[in-house]
């Protein structure tokens, strides 16, 4: 018969061999020992069952203090020796952080077409709808309907690229405007009319530091019973200061543009400087953006507007200028240019 | 065009001369001004002198000592020019005076004479480039500042003026809005509109009224040609152009001055002294003062004699009529053209010249007699002579003045700030129209002013003048706005693209014919036969692009000549293929290619792309705008035969994804296998997303391999198990592809993991016995194809 003293001589022993370990292993195996079949601990909890009542209080109550001991004991030293094993194994695993990653590749919108989206989202958020229309164009949406008269120069084969299709050699171009596609719209649509016209353009000019025969252009148009010079300088006020950053001041200043009459450049202080002079406005404190005024009452009426009842206000604006203006590309032909090394500067 | 500001001071008594102020001013008028260049005088100390004697240098022979009255007394100076003798008035530095470039004058000794200052020539003063003797005066008075009579300092502004305002294309123009401003009163020109003596023989025949309304000459005899007097110089130089002779240099004068260009012609060298009119006939030629041949188009205005032609109507004399050192007689053209044939000549001779400038514009058709009176004056003046009997003036196309109406609140209406009608009665009134009536207002428009109509055109000019700062400033709260669809599907096409590592690029639409055919090389596809641009800049930007493919091709030879070997483009852009409607089709497409490895990190080795590549970029571009489609394996022009497929959505083709043919890749210079495809993108049509919700049951799940034939389509076999699988079924995913032993040549094995679940209970492997056997029969029925042992 097992005394409780064997007991706790064997807890000691146990204890004392529980030190030694070094690994949560080792712990299983004293473990499986200590607290095994055939351990002091089982053999005298198996023997209780033949013991007298005396006897069987007395060891019960050793055995169960001494397993109990010593499963405590077991997890304390598992939890001891386990954390140490993960401290180890994870500084087997560092990892030089400093590595490139493995990165999803990621491309990037080429810059016109950010500028693009950011300026079409400003209008819409006014309470504007963009539309869309075809870049070969006819001359009569091109031309006719925006009040071109048939002598115009812009109209010339030195300015205009004509393509063929149909009978007449001048009747179908690539558009020189987005504005054809104002008047599609307006013959479509009562007013009142607050579009939107975001489009590729073309132009007979050779490539250079500010031109290229491709560009793109953002026309804008509200016609409704109350609208006046006073909601144009309004509306290009608030588009200056959401593109280029609040605290723009804007001028207007009077020009001269066949659909619109009073007609206006609109120039913004410059916000590299603040208006006091650099290079990016070229001295000048405020950088030359758009062209804008009243739409002339000539387009209203061949829209089948009113003119003495309707009225209304329309800009034009380069989406190109408006990319090199801020970003300071120094010439537009980087925007036609597939060089990675560029478009990845567009990220 | 520049305007000096002292010319202008001969119209107008300006409250600022401010540089800035004026600049402020003139833009806020619409008259945009890109520069003011402030003229200082390059000299200091320099008077008008008098030459009263002049004896030899006692010990030198090229040299003379001048006695000359600088209005302080007389001093004699020593002078080593020869161009002038007693009585000429001249320049005189004084001691202590500085001339160009910095030199100070002293008293210098000169072989032994003191000689207090010096007599200087253009160069020394740094206002002209002639140093063969001392600057001749032809007016001043002794002791009067030089620098005045050389009309310095000056302030010039270059302007820059719109198409529609002829009118400030002068001086007197530019004038007359500062004044209208300021409320200050212009100055009009003065002329003498004097008769001559005797008769003019010059005839003037018009023979094209509408491009000529009005023809005015004037003769005047016994001129004498030579350079002009100083000031005349100065004035020209001052604005940019360059002196010639007093005669030309009147007329450029009077041109600046009144905006009305005008012509001298030698009237010894008029045949018949009769001026015609008319339009050139075909192949006529004329060789311009510029010294250039030109031959004529039929829609050329010209102004001819009886035997040919004398110049260019409105944009350049000829040759053979110019004045000349030799000139006595002068006949003076001031006429009026009709702006849009001299827009069109000028254009079509690529002639532009300032008569151009002003005519393109519609010159006022009341100025010729006013201009050629102040020429008139001018020449006798500057180069003697005698006006010969009268003016003689044509004028079929006379000037009807022009009324507006316009309603007061019209003003309001437009500009959005309410003006009283006394103010916009004034301000039309400073501006030269004569304002009648009450509401609507009766406005007269004044001759110089063709661009003014209609009661929108009077706004402009009230707005002008009331200031566009002092509109105030509205937003309007809009129509409510949205993004259509298609620009809906571009953008989340676009971010895909980012996503999945491609670069977007812009490139031009119309290229040359080879390029676009080498990659249609189908004789039969209608995109190799493009349609041309009538006028392109080049053969190389000829033809309007039928596929956006070509131009990333090009795109990626630029960056592999660059030494890039990865390489991933897309475009967004517009194609255009023939069409028998009123215009081409226009599909707005996608399209990207790809060469290289696939992204991963800079230090590990990725497998290089292939044709699996560009279908996971199909796959990704329909998941993410939620559309079903299918490939269809088939060739395709321009790509591998064996390497590419059509991308059908509701069975229709939408475009094509595959490996670019090699020989393609070949003809464009391009190394590696290149991945590409191209879409319209109006085939993107994004379904509404529905929900299910998942079960909560436990799936089974089991794998099935087949030995196929090597060329049956992969995408079958998946259509039969999915048919076969029943609502049950919720993902099939093809895990393994192989071929080689232990099958036989020409066979490969597909696997697929089949995962079923069902919604109310759980599954047993007993339930899908019958799913599994009918899937087993059908690709071995359909496709031939034997279940492996798993």
């Amino acid at each position: 018969m097992i005394r409780p003293d064997d007991l706790h001589a064997h807890e000691a022993a146990t204890l004392a061999s529980l030190e030694g370990a070094s690994s949560t292993a080792e712990v299983d195996a004293i473990e499986r020992v200590a607290l095994g079949p055939d351990s002091p601990v089982t053999i005298a909890r198996k023997s209780l069952r033949d013991a007298n009542p005396e006897d069987r209080r007395e060891v019960g109550m050793a055995v169960n203090a001494v397993a109990a001991a010593l499963q405590a004991a077991f997890v304390e030293s598992r939890h001891r020796l386990g954390m140490a094993e993960i401290d180890a194994r994870l500084a087997a695993e560092r990892f030089d952080m400093s590595l490139p990653g493995r990165a999803p590749a990621l491309g990037a919108a080429h810059l016109v077409a950010q500028v693009w989206d950011e300026i079409v989202d400003i209008f819409v958020g006014l309470g504007y709808t963009v539309a869309s229309g075809p870049e070969v164009e006819t001359a009569y949406y091109n031309f006719d309907a925006l009040n071109t008269p048939p002598t115009h120069p812009s109209r010339l084969e030195s300015d205009t690229f004509y393509v063929e299709h149909g009978d007449d050699p001048e009747g179908v171009l690539l558009r020189t405007q987005t504005s054809p596609v104002q008047a599609r719209w307006m013959e479509s649509h009562d007013p009142p009319v607050y579009i939107v016209v975001p489009g590729r353009c073309y132009r007979r000019d050779a490539v250079d530091a500010t031109h290229s025969p491709v560009f793109h252009q953002m026309e804008g148009l509200a016609v409704d019973t109350d609208i006046t010079f006073a909601d144009l300088k309004g509306t290009l006020e608030y588009f200056a200061n959401a593109f280029f950053g609040s605290g723009r001041r804007v001028r207007f200043l009077p020009h001269f543009f066949p659909f619109t009459e009073p007609s206006a450049e609109m120039h913004v202080s410059c916000f590299a400087c603040d208006g006091s002079g650099c290079r990016v406005c070229k001295g000048t404190g405020w950088i030359e953006l758009l062209g804008c005024g009243v739409v002339d009452p000539n387009v209203l009426v061949s829209a089948g507007y009113d003119p003495t009842i309707m009225s209304g206000f329309a800009f034009g604006v380069g989406i190109d200028r408006l990319a090199m203006v801020r970003h300071e590309i120094p010439e537009l032909r980087y925007f036609f240019d597939p060089d990675l090394r560029v478009l990845e500067q567009f990220q | 065009m520049k305007v000096s500001l002292r010319w202008l001071r001969e119209f107008v008594d300006l409250p600022t001369e401010d540089p800035r102020r004026l600049t402020e001013v003139l833009d806020g008028l619409g008259i945009e001004v890109e520069g003011a260049d402030e003229l200082a005088v390059p000299f200091s100390g320099v008077v008008v002198a008098k030459v009263e004697a002049i004896r030899p240098h006692p010990s030198a022979d090229r040299i003379r000592l001048v006695t000359i009255d600088d209005g302080s007394g007389g001093k004699e100076v020593v002078c080593g020019a020869w161009n002038f003798e007693e009585g000429a008035t001249v320049a005189y530095a004084t001691v202590g005076s500085v001339l160009a470039g910095g030199l100070a004058v002293g008293e210098r000794k000169i072989r032994g004479i003191l000689s207090p200052g010096m007599i200087a020539s253009e160069v020394e003063l740094g206002i002209g480039d002639e140093s063969g003797g001392i600057l001749l005066l032809d007016r001043g008075e002794p002791g009067e500042d030089f620098a005045e009579m050389v009309a310095l300092p000056d302030v010039v502004f270059e302007v820059s003026i719109t198409p529609n305002r002829p009118d400030a294309m002068s001086v007197h123009g530019i004038a007359r809005e500062l004044a209208a401003y300021f409320d200050v009163p212009v100055r009009p020109v003065t002329v003498d509109g004097s008769v001559g003596a005797g008769t003019s023989a010059v005839r003037v025949r018009i023979e094209d009224p509408a491009g000529c309304p009005r023809f005015t000459a004037r003769e005047i005899a016994g001129v004498s040609v030579r350079p002009s007097p100083l000031w005349m110089r100065q004035r020209l130089r001052a604005v940019g152009i360059r002196p010639i002779s007093n005669v030309v240099d009147v007329t450029n004068y009077v041109m600046v001055e009144l905006g009305q260009p005008l012509h001298a012609f030698d009237l010894d060298l008029v045949p018949d002294e009769t001026i015609v009119v008319r339009r050139a006939s075909a192949g006529e030629a004329l060789t311009t003062l510029d010294g250039v041949a030109r031959v004529l188009d039929p829609a050329d205005l010209v102004i001819a004699s009886p035997d040919g032609v004398l110049g260019l109507a409105g944009i350049m004399g000829g040759g053979s009529s110019e004045v000349s050192e030799t000139t006595t007689r002068v006949l003076v053209e001031v006429a009026n053209f009709e702006p849009t044939g001299v827009l069109l000549s000028g254009k079509r001779h690529a002639l532009r010249t300032e008569a151009v400038a002003r005519f393109e514009r519609g010159v006022d058709p009341e100025l010729p007699p006013i201009a050629s009176a102040r020429a008139t004056d001018l020449i006798t003046k500057l180069a003697g002579g005698t006006v010969v009997g009268s003016l003689v003036d044509e004028y079929p196309g006379l000037h009807v003045p022009v009324t507006v109406e316009l309603p007061e609140h019209e003003v309001e209406r437009l500009l959005g700030v309410a003006i009283a009608r006394e103010t916009i009665s004034g301000y039309l009134s400073r501006l030269g129209f004569v304002v009648a009536g009450a509401d609507p207002m009766l406005v007269t428009v004044p001759s110089f002013r063709p661009d003014v109509s209609r009661p929108a055109d009077l706004v402009e000019e009230v707005a002008r003048l009331h200031g566009f700062d002092s509109i105030p400033a509205r937003l309007p709260t809009g129509g409510g706005g949205r993004l259509p669809s298609e620009e809906v599907i571009r953008r989340s096409v676009r971010s895909t693209m980012i996503g999945a590592g491609y670069f977007e690029t812009f490139t031009f639409d119309f290229s040359d014919i080879d390029e676009i055919r080498a990659f249609i090389l189908d004789p039969e596809d209608p995109r190799g036969n493009a349609i041309r641009i009538r006028n392109p800049l080049s053969e190389e930007e000829a033809y309007l692009r039928t596929t956006l493919l070509p131009g990333l091709l090009a795109g990626i030879r630029t960056n592999q000549t660059r030494n890039r070997s990865e390489i991933a483009l897309f475009e967004l852009g517009t194609v255009f293929l023939r069409s028998a409607g009123e215009l081409p089709d226009q599909p707005r497409q996608l399209a990207f290619a790809s060469v290289g490895r696939v992204a991963g990190s800079s230090w590990e080795k990725t497998p290089n792309r292939d044709a699996s590549d560009a279908i996971g970029m199909i796959e990704t571009l329909f998941a993410s705008l939620r559309t079903t489609y299918e490939l269809e394996q088939r060739p395709c022009t321009g790509f591998h035969p064996g390497r590419a497929a059509a991308v059908m959505v509701g069975g229709r083709a939408v475009g094509v994804v595959g490996e670019v043919h090699p020989s393609v890749a070949e003809w464009f210079g391009l190394d590696g296998r290149v991945e590409a495809g191209e879409l319209d993108t109006a085939g993107f049509s994004p379904r509404r997303s529905e929900f299910v919700a998942p079960s909560g049951f436990p799936p089974v799940v089991f794998d099935l391999a087949f030995d196929m034939d090597a060329d049956a389509a992969a995408a079958s076999l998946l259509d039969v198990i999915r048919r076969g699988g029943g609502e049950r079924l919720e993902r099939a995913v093809l895990f393994d592809v192989f071929a080689g032993p232990p099958l036989d040549r020409g066979r490969r094995s597909i696997a697929v993991r089949l995962t079923f679940r069902d919604a109310e209970r759980t599954l047993t492997d007993e339930d899908l016995l019958p799913v599994r056997r009918e899937i087993t029969e059908t690709v071995e029925r359909e496709l031939g194809g034997r279940l492996r042992g798993v």
